[in-house]
């Protein structure tokens, strides 16, 4: 289930191939959670975005472009500023390699590195790579449907198997009844404390269907900060040489 | 007369100069005894925390992984090696444990740290720090199950309580990362802050999973021995009997060098700094025994003119100089004996002027300074000091035996 995964690059660039199975979920849900995917899938994607970071100590912008193919392999690019053009970040199955041009190292991230910001977002490195690893992790239900302030919408709750590696007490997730958009993503502790929550908007057609092109995380305990990816171009199922996901390419500018 | 009578006697003609330099000799073993004995005491606390952090005194670990640790590195059929290793005489433990990095994460937050896998039936608060230091909840005793010992500062950073769910991802054995899901059964606080942030206690059947080990797979087997002084020739006794091409025997100096430079290192200045008082000391006894020679220049010459050989003279100084230090010495022992009595039992607390963090070369150390002293250290002391006041008699003694006989009657 794409959604769910969270990693945002994926997310963004929209390179869903598989479709997690929800055991112990009804057919509709499943169905419904199936369209969503859809909605993102592709073989491969090429994507320019950008993202705009706002801690409580710094604000900061950046576009990137990127590329994946599969679930496995993504490549990152940061195209400005220019103080940090050429840095890469190439996921490529559960590695994740980060490239620095000012001091031309490649290292591979450990896993003890994951917990850390990435690009100093709101996005753990972690979250890059957690995605593909996702299937049969909640169960899922359809916990509301029907008008919701201006629209009609479907929630459904997903709560996470009492032995899934997942930190989350529950997620909720919103979707348009009409065209099925995604509208909002939260996530809760294990308290049903509100831990984080992301939101979609600015649906736009691009490559070949409506989507919201806008994603923003927010952080519950500090609510004033937030990362906003904006998609500024979008291509899916590209032909895309293997070879651009390999540590050779990762260097060059 | 015989000689060590007359010395004696010499002695006691001035007994105001040999009491102040009597105490001289006793302040210096004394001085001495708190140097080397709250050394003594600190380094074997130090080395014996060292070693209940995870490593041991002594460790058998894969070739190579002291230098570039990694969970793709691990030692086979540890059950039998334990055992093996336990019944050797000197071993007071062995203990089988899997050590790695990996990032704990919960709603909230996510921090690197690092872990230790271990048997639950095999640790204690006897060979575990962590456990002797659990401040809340108590330790997960299924070896398979989901529990985890975490730091104050790391459960505070994550926003986690006792039963709380926390996720840890870390590499398996082919550097793929892996993802489980572990509830918070202790937290422990050491007082080390970088411990006490970045550490946690894994059930070590269950990392085994994880990880995709074999049953009996680990990544060393830690052993404790009853003196740590015995290290060296323990952990080549050990390589001997079970050294493999593909694991290695390694000591505490090897595998925390850190804390083996540190205490190198303070025990050097230890040494100079006992090295100057016992110069300082010995110039008193020197100028103390030249001054009672030179003044009693008549006194020789007279002697050697009724006939006593300047060699005779020569071991009456010494032998003035040798009751000097038995003197000293015991004048030292009575006054070092409760002084040091009380440094043992109670010691002197130093918590006031250290702050919270008791830790160096990563290491928790007490704050209450106390003092201990091995066999040899007590030797190497009373032996020092003697052969110091020995030293410093040699020179006044030589003068005595030169003394010109007509010459020196003339004087005066």
């Amino acid at each position: 289930m794409r959604f769910l995964t969270h990693s945002w690059i994926t997310l963004a660039i929209v390179l869903c191939a598989s479709s997690a199975t929800y055991a112990g979920t009804d057919a509709r849900t499943r169905d419904l959670l199936r369209q969503i995917d859809d909605l993102w899938r592709g073989d491969s994607s090429h994507g320019i975005m950008r993202m705009e970071v706002k801690t409580a100590h710094y604000a900061r912008q950046m576009t990137m472009e990127a590329w994946s193919k599969g679930t496995e392999q993504t490549l990152v690019r940061i195209l400005s500023p220019v103080k940090e053009k050429g840095t890469a970040t190439l996921k490529s199955g559960t590695n994740i390699y980060s490239y620095l041009p000012k001091t031309d190292r490649t290292i591979r991230l450990t896993s003890g590195m994951m917990g850390g910001s990435w690009m100093g977002s709101h996005f753990t490195n972690d979250d890059l790579v957690r995605e593909s690893r996702r299937e049969d992790e909640y169960d899922a239900a359809i916990s509301f449907e029907g008008r919701r302030g201006e629209q009609d919408v479907i929630e459904f709750t997903l709560v996470p198997k009492s032995d899934a590696a997942v930190v989350w007490g529950k997620v909720v997730l919103t979707i348009r009844s009409t065209d099925h958009i995604p509208l909002s993503e939260i996530y809760y502790d294990e308290d049903m404390a509100l831990a984080r929550s992301f939101s979609f908007s600015a649906v736009k057609n691009m490559a070949n269907g409506p989507r919201p092109t806008v994603m923003q995380v927010t952080p519950a305990d500090h609510s004033e900060e937030y990362t906003r990816v904006i998609y500024e171009q979008l291509e899916l199922n590209v032909p895309i040489n293997d070879e651009l996901f390999s540590l050779t390419r990762l260097k060059q500018r | 007369m015989k000689l060590t009578t007359m010395a004696w006697r010499n002695l006691w003609r001035r007994k105001r100069r040999t009491a102040i330099t009597a105490f001289s000799i006793a302040f210096g073993v004394l001085l001495a005894v708190t140097f080397t004995g709250s050394g003594d005491y600190v380094y074997t606390n130090m080395i014996n925390t060292g070693a209940q952090m995870g490593l041991g005194h002594i460790s058998v670990e894969p070739n190579g992984y002291n230098q570039t640790p990694g969970l793709d590195k691990r030692i086979h059929q540890t059950t039998a090696l334990r055992q093996q290793l336990i019944m050797m005489p000197g071993v007071s433990d062995a203990i089988v444990r899997i050590m790695g990095q990996a990032m704990f994460a919960s709603a909230r937050k996510s921090v690197g740290g690092a872990f230790i896998a271990v048997d639950p039936a095999q640790e204690s608060s006897v060979n575990n720090l962590f456990i002797r230091s659990i401040i809340a909840g108590s330790r997960f005793t299924d070896s398979n199950g989901q529990g985890i010992v975490i730091g104050s500062r790391m459960a505070q950073k994550l926003g986690v309580t006792i039963g709380k769910k926390l996720v840890y991802t870390t590499t398996d054995v082919n550097g793929e990362i892996v993802s489980e899901i572990a509830r918070v059964s202790a937290i422990f606080q050491t007082g080390v802050t970088e411990v006490d942030g970045a550490m946690a206690l894994l059930p070590l059947d269950r990392v085994r999973g994880t990880l995709r080990y074999q049953a009996d797979d680990a990544t060393l087997v830690a052993i404790t021995i009853k003196d740590h002084r015995a290290t060296d020739a323990m952990t080549a006794g050990i390589a001997a009997q079970v050294a493999l091409p593909e694991r290695e025997v390694l000591s505490w100096r090897q595998t925390q060098p850190d804390l083996a430079g540190l205490i190198a290192m303070d025990r050097s200045s230890n040494y100079v700094t006992q090295t100057l008082i016992g110069l300082l000391i010995a110039a008193g006894i020197l100028n103390t025994l030249l001054m009672s020679v030179l003044e009693r220049t008549r006194e020789f010459g007279v002697m050697m003119a009724i006939g006593m050989s300047p060699h005779t003279l020569f071991r009456l100084v010494i032998t003035e100089s040798l009751w000097l230090a038995i003197i000293g010495l015991v004048f030292g022992i009575v006054i070092t004996a409760p002084w040091y009595h009380y440094l043992n039992t109670i010691g002197i607390d130093f918590s006031g002027a250290m702050g919270d963090d008791y830790s160096a070369g990563g290491v928790l150390i007490d704050p209450v300074m106390k003092v201990y002293l091995y066999r040899e250290s007590v030797i190497a002391i009373l032996a020092g000091v003697f052969g110091l006041t020995l030293v410093a008699g040699i020179y006044p003694a030589w003068r005595a035996g030169r003394i010109p006989p007509v010459a020196s009657l003339k004087t005066l």
